[in-house]
């Protein structure tokens, strides 16, 4: 009830200092000294300030036209994501029937699916010449496939079927947050079903929409290995400026990653603004937690056990795909629905290598540091985050999500070009070439992952606790291990794991700055693919996924650890 | 509990701390090559050149040779590697252009044709690769399937054709840059050549992202011929028994050279020079040839120890490189943005 | 015809059966209080007075009509919930706005009726605040306002005053009680609280581990309670354990009590839920308990030794062992009387009540 207890929390000035120097730091170390120089460059011909690239790049209609695309794209993708995770969200979370909980269990696999692993499982699966379209024209006999996964319907089915997770689990996390004694008193008052859900679950449920659509929206502008595989005809922005970057043409493809940036940080700050608006404490009224419903009646619960079971075996089947693939005898599966032939010898392949297991430990090593070292980093912005007098917060939260909203490649470049030599920052140091880059271009990107989770389980922190434990003596190491720590700790866990899954199958950063001393997962995966090892490239992304499986269940623990 | 979480998580980094250590260290042999070429060569060559000399220690980076461009490029200042093995000519002269390739001269340096090495010495050919017209041999049979490149543009292969995008593939780049170089030698203008793209873009299926896939989709039937360069064909249909057969373009292909050459900079030039030196001899090339299906540049070796195949003879099509290469990003932008998918 | 009427109705969670065969009348004009320790089913059978829950069995009417499966915005009920429900995306004035916005109202009836409404719980001219910056007193007020601006048929209260700190919580109560009265509705209030109950309400319900135990007037439940789980649960009470001796068809009862071996005599009612020879309670108010320092021989007059004397201000508790029988006395002054001071406790004989023996 009362917002303003927040800013009571007394901090002793050489802690808060402490902090925001450690915030500061990573700021201006990892976010703006290599993104103003991309900035810098966008600006110059010839060593000469000028607008002339943004001129040049602007007046070719291409770019408009990616630009149009990529806004095109990432509206359609929200929208279809909407689409999919609401109502699954709601059926999930509010009823409860056969198959819910394997559903449940398998919500968040599209969000941990590799891009490079995925796209390939895509191709096999939904192709063309794929397991389904094969299957179909055979059984009806058809002359051609009866698809192509080409274009905008192929964009939008992979982008719905990857990013459909953040507004099934925000719009989850949101549902289980409204009071359910709300739609009750609506209902008393006279509304109905419909009314009640118009007027008073998804006012409340705004702020995880938005959420949701402005993590889909930023994640699919930066979308870059599904318009590669199967995008057709279909130019976006970061197919242009890959393009650009093959062609040797540097500083246009510089200008266009600040033209995406900017599109993606003004998504961020119209989303924020209209946020700001909708906010509303989620006051101390304590309410009836909601039951989930049982569906008795015999067709509906007959028609929501079938939607899991089908969702359910859409969410496995790309997987599934891997797998058989990964067990396909190179060659043999052509033009047949299935694979012929079955062999064990890519997994052979995989486990006589000592390279194999020497990737596998590099990118989990590099992975974990990244993610731990945000979840530490997290906690100080956070601090700064919660502060609603700080003055800088609006362009912290800022500066924070800027390597989210660029392609992977322009962080992995930006980093590289800030730290290839000794250079003008004080205190600079030397980044490529060593172990180190990795991590820290994984921490950049995925950092603010974390900040997000951190800051979501924050706010929904009722002051109060902490201020009771003050009372009670409990100084602010005490506070935090005892009190706060505690109750963030299930959304910090799925925040950090997240981030730690997504960096283990890290690729177009990755490929730029790898070293010998930290070559990862993708790196082996991508030289499969190119030596035409299809088959060892899947066994790779198998084993991966266990890897990723195990670390969920890991986590899981994690999370329950708070007792 | 909690407390102990927070030092699990300082150990980790501490871990992670001593590993990066380790991994810094300098070793005088370290050897660092960059290459395209796939890991099964480079183990397997490393591991001979190893037997040679037991005290080397190489590693290499295994990427597309665009990547490695790029990756040199952005280590202009501090250089890592120290030898690029495999890239075509142009992308090697663009980087000798940009300063980015140390001169050397192998001891074989008259031993291969002056085209085949840069005039400065900063990178030398080492395995050539025409391109040739591929289709899905059970499907085309040999008297259909195309022979030349005018053949490809036929209607009659509409929607049949696959092409791997050529932004990224310097294979496809020198294909596309031929064609108009056919036309643009005659009459100086890229315009008959673009109409010439514009047809073959009416043939396309699909402009596929990488060769992997270009292969896969012929073998699945989804499009039936392709562009594609002689030794990976080869590969594809005798290692991998993939149904598909090729035609070198009687009126000429463009042969490409893949070089190796010497970074600028490099940490350990000697150790360099020395692998550079082991993987042109005769002996080495012949081998490659055998089991890699690399046509060696090198115009000394005995032609009958090589593969029958290779010593078939095929026209060539004599291009202007540099002008090829001075003009093809501006043919290929054309390309993109007037001609891909608008036919 | 009642008013509302719940004809049997249950409803189990799971295996837990919170509210089990419950029969009850609510007269038109009434206030009518559920009262039951938590965790009793109360607020679960309000909520099926609402429609928000549906019984397993049984059928509630509402003027004559089934309303078992009408669902709750058919039934024109207000409901005023323990945490308000007030929604925090919209301010005071549509929070009220609310029901009359679903029921279609025009903008100046809405106007003027949630203007009234406000009025009404003295919170005019708040129409504009969010409702976040309210104290929890306003928005209690602010939710009776939403509910009774529909104009209610039948107004429900879900323990609405137990977020409010006591002092406020005896002044909206009587204020509440005055709203209703002159808005002339009939209210539904559910508590724990049964002083609250007994200030607010015409009728009361008992209801104890989902069963309803007695219904009546608050001062009969409270001087009569007919169940021992009634009257341990109103106020303070002296339980005697004891069993019936004469099988005369006499209105009086003779009963001889298991700790002390006293023999009581009490008009019996009851007279075939106390059969001989098995042990019954009886029950009588500490207030009603008479102590003497007298040994005067009187009906239902025990000797005793006092145990232990409780000050609480305007009255004064006295603990006494009479032979194993423990009682407790409430005086207004406690003079005269002594620890250990022996003395004589009389139970008068109208004062005993024989409880049915619902869960002993």
């Amino acid at each position: 009830m009362n917002t303003d207890s927040l800013r009571q929390i007394r901090f002793y000035p050489w802690r808060s200092v402490v902090l925001f120097f450690i915030t500061a730091v990573v700021l201006v170390y990892g976010v703006i000294y290599p993104n103003l120089s991309v900035l810098i460059t966008s600006f110059q011909r010839a060593g000469a300030w000028t607008l002339v690239n943004y001129r040049e790049v602007l007046s070719q209609w291409v770019v408009i036209e990616a630009i149009v695309s990529s806004l095109g794209l990432s509206v359609g993708t929200v929208l279809l994501c909407a689409i999919v995770g609401v109502p699954l969200a709601f059926l999930f979370e509010r009823f409860t029937f056969p198959g819910r909980r394997l559903f449940a269990a398998l919500a968040t696999l599209p969000l941990v699916l590799p891009p490079l692993v995925g796209t390939v499982a895509f191709i096999f699966l939904f192709g063309e010449s794929g397991i389904l379209a094969h299957g179909i024209q055979n059984f009806l006999a058809l002359e051609n496939p009866p698809w192509r996964l080409r274009g905008w319907p192929a964009l939008l089915l992979f982008h719905t079927y990857t990013m459909y997770p953040f507004f099934y689990v925000l719009t989850g996390a949101g549902l289980r947050r409204i009071d359910a004694s709300l739609a009750e008193a609506a209902r008393s008052l006279g509304a109905s079903k419909t009314v009640v859900l118009r007027r008073v679950v998804l006012p409340q449920l705004t702020p995880s929409l938005l959420a949701a659509a402005l993590l889909t929206f930023m994640t699919s502008m930066a979308s870059f290995s599904a318009p590669l595989f199967f995008g057709g005809d279909v130019r976006v922005l970061t197919l242009e400026i890959f393009t650009a970057r093959q062609r040797g043409d540097a500083v246009m493809a510089v200008t266009e990653t600040v033209v995406l940036a900017i599109i993606s940080l003004g998504a961020l700050v119209f989303f924020q603004r209209y946020e700001g608006t909708r906010k509303f404490a989620a006051a101390a009224m304590k309410g009836a937690p909601r039951r989930r419903a049982i569906i008795a009646s015999g067709k509906a619960r007959v028609l929501a056990t079938v939607v899991a079971v089908i969702f359910a075996i859409v969410l496995v089947l790309p997987v599934a795909t891997l797998f058989l693939v990964s067990f396909a005898r190179e060659g043999s599966w052509t033009t047949q629905t299935l694979p012929s032939d079955y062999t064990l010898a890519n997994y052979q392949r995989l486990f006589a290598d000592p390279f194999a297991s020497e990737v596998f430990f590099n990118s989990f090593t590099m992975s974990a540091i990244a993610a731990v070292a945000a979840l530490l980093w997290s906690f100080c912005v956070v601090t700064f985050l919660r502060r609603r007098r700080f003055v800088g917060r609006r362009l912290v939260s800022l500066l924070v999500l800027i390597p989210w909203a660029l392609p992977g490649t322009v962080v992995a470049v930006s980093v590289a070009d800030a730290y290839g030599s000794p250079g003008s920052l004080l205190g600079s140091f030397v980044l490529v070439g060593t172990f180190w880059i990795l991590p820290v271009v994984y921490f950049l990107r995925f950092m603010p992952l974390v900040v997000r989770a951190l800051q979501a389980s924050m706010e929904q922190l009722d002051p109060t606790l902490e201020e009771a434990a003050g009372s009670l003596g409990a100084r602010a190491w005490q506070r935090f291990t005892r009190v706060t720590l505690p109750l963030v700790w299930p959304g910090a866990v799925a925040g950090t794991l997240l981030a730690f899954v997504i960096a283990l199958g890290e690729y177009v950063a990755s490929v730029l700055v790898f070293v010998p001393g930290n070559r990862p997962i993708s790196i082996a995966i991508a030289s499969e693919l190119r030596d035409f090892n299809l088959g060892a490239a899947a066994a790779y992304g198998v084993v991966l996924i266990v890897i990723i499986s195990i670390s969920m269940m890991v986590a899981g623990k994690l999370e329950r650890l708070r007792s | 509990m909690r407390l102990k979480l927070f030092w699990l998580a300082c150990a980790i980094l501490a871990i992670a701390l001593l590993l990066s250590c380790n991994s810094g260290s300098g070793n005088k042999n370290r050897l660092l090559i960059y290459t395209p070429h796939g890991q099964d060569l480079l183990k397997d060559f490393i591991a001979r050149y190893k037997q040679q000399y037991p005290d080397a220690d190489v590693q290499f980076l295994d990427m597309g040779s665009r990547e490695v461009l790029e990756r040199v490029r952005v280590e202009r200042n501090r250089p890592q590697a120290d030898l690029w093995w495999g890239a075509s000519h142009t992308t090697f002269q663009t980087a000798a252009e940009e300063n980015l390739l140390l001169e050397f001269r192998p001891s074989w340096t008259d031993k291969i044709p002056a085209s085949s090495r840069d005039a400065n010495d900063r990178w030398y050919g080492t395995y050539e690769t025409p391109q040739v017209i591929a289709y899905n041999s059970e499907e085309v049979s040999e008297a259909e399937a195309p022979r030349d490149w005018d053949d490809v543009i036929d209607p009659k292969w509409r929607d049949k054709v696959l092409i791997r995008n050529p932004n990224p593939s310097d294979t496809m780049r020198a294909i596309f840059g031929a064609m108009i170089w056919r036309f643009y030698k005659d009459t100086g203008s890229p315009d008959k050549g673009y109409d010439w793209l514009r047809k073959l873009d009416a043939n396309v299926r699909e402009y596929t992202a990488d060769g992997t896939l270009l292969m896969q989709k012929l073998g699945r039937r989804e499009g039936l011929i392709t562009l594609w360069d002689m030794p990976d064909v080869r590969l594809f249909k005798e290692q991998k028994n993939f149904p598909v057969g090729y035609f070198v373009p009687a009126s000429g292909t463009p042969v490409i050279i893949d070089g190796i050459a010497i970074i600028r900079g490099a940490p350990n030039q000697e150790e360099a020079k020395r692998f550079y030196e082991f993987v042109t001899t005769p002996e080495s090339l012949v081998y490659a040839a055998h089991k890699y299906y690399r046509i060696p540049v090198r115009t000394d070796l005995d032609r009958s120890q090589l593969p029958a195949w290779m010593n078939e003879p095929f026209t060539r099509l004599p291009l202007d490189w540099d002008l090829l290469r001075k003009n093809g990003s501006e043919w290929l932008r054309y390309w993109d943005t007037e001609i891909r998918g608008r036919n | 015809m009642s008013f509302l009427s719940l004809n049997g109705i249950s409803r189990s969670f799971g295996t837990t059966r919170a509210v089990a065969d419950v029969w009850l009348d609510v007269h038109q004009g009434e206030f009518f209080g559920l009262l039951g320790p938590s965790g009793c089913g109360k607020t679960t059978t309000l909520r099926m007075i609402a429609g928000l829950e549906k019984p397993d069995s049984g059928s509630i009417e509402f003027q004559g009509s089934d309303i078992t499966n009408l669902p709750p915005e058919r039934r024109g009920f207000g409901m005023v919930f323990q945490n308000y429900a007030l929604f925090p995306h919209l301010n005071v004035f549509d929070n009220v706005a609310f029901g009359l916005r679903a029921r279609h109202k025009t903008k100046a009836e809405m106007a003027e009726r949630v203007a009234s409404a406000l009025e009404l719980v003295q919170l005019p001219g708040y129409g504009k605040r969010p409702v976040d910056e309210l104290s929890g007193g306003q928005q209690q007020r602010v939710a009776i306002a939403r509910a009774i601006a529909i104009e209610p048929a039948l107004l429900l209260f879900d323990e609405p005053l137990s977020n409010l700190d006591v002092s406020l919580r005896e002044e909206t109560r009587s204020e509440l009680r005055e709203l209703v009265t002159r808005l002339g509705l009939t209210a539904v209030y559910v508590t724990h609280d049964q002083e609250e109950a007994f200030a607010l309400c015409d009728r009361i319900s008992v209801m104890v581990g989902g069963k309803l135990m007695q219904t009546g007037r608050p001062r009969e439940l409270y001087e009569q309670p007919a169940e021992i789980s009634v009257a341990s649960f109103l106020g303070r009470n002296n339980l005697i354990k004891a069993m019936r001796l004469s099988s005369s068809k006499t209105a009086e009862g003779e009963f001889k009590t298991l700790e002390g071996g006293h023999t009581l005599h009490l008009p019996v009612k009851h007279e075939d839920l106390a059969p001989l020879n098995k042990p019954v309670f009886l029950a009588i108010r500490p207030e009603h308990v008479q102590l003497s320092t007298n040994d005067h021989e009187a009906e239902n007059s025990l000797r005793g030794n006092i145990r232990e004397i409780v000050f609480a201000g305007a009255t004064s508790t006295v603990h006494v062992d009479a032979g194993g029988l423990l009682l407790e006395a409430l005086v207004l002054r406690a003079d005269g009387f002594e620890v250990d001071q022996p003395c004589s406790v009389i139970l008068p004989k109208d004062r005993l009540t024989l409880l049915k023996n619902g869960r002993g």
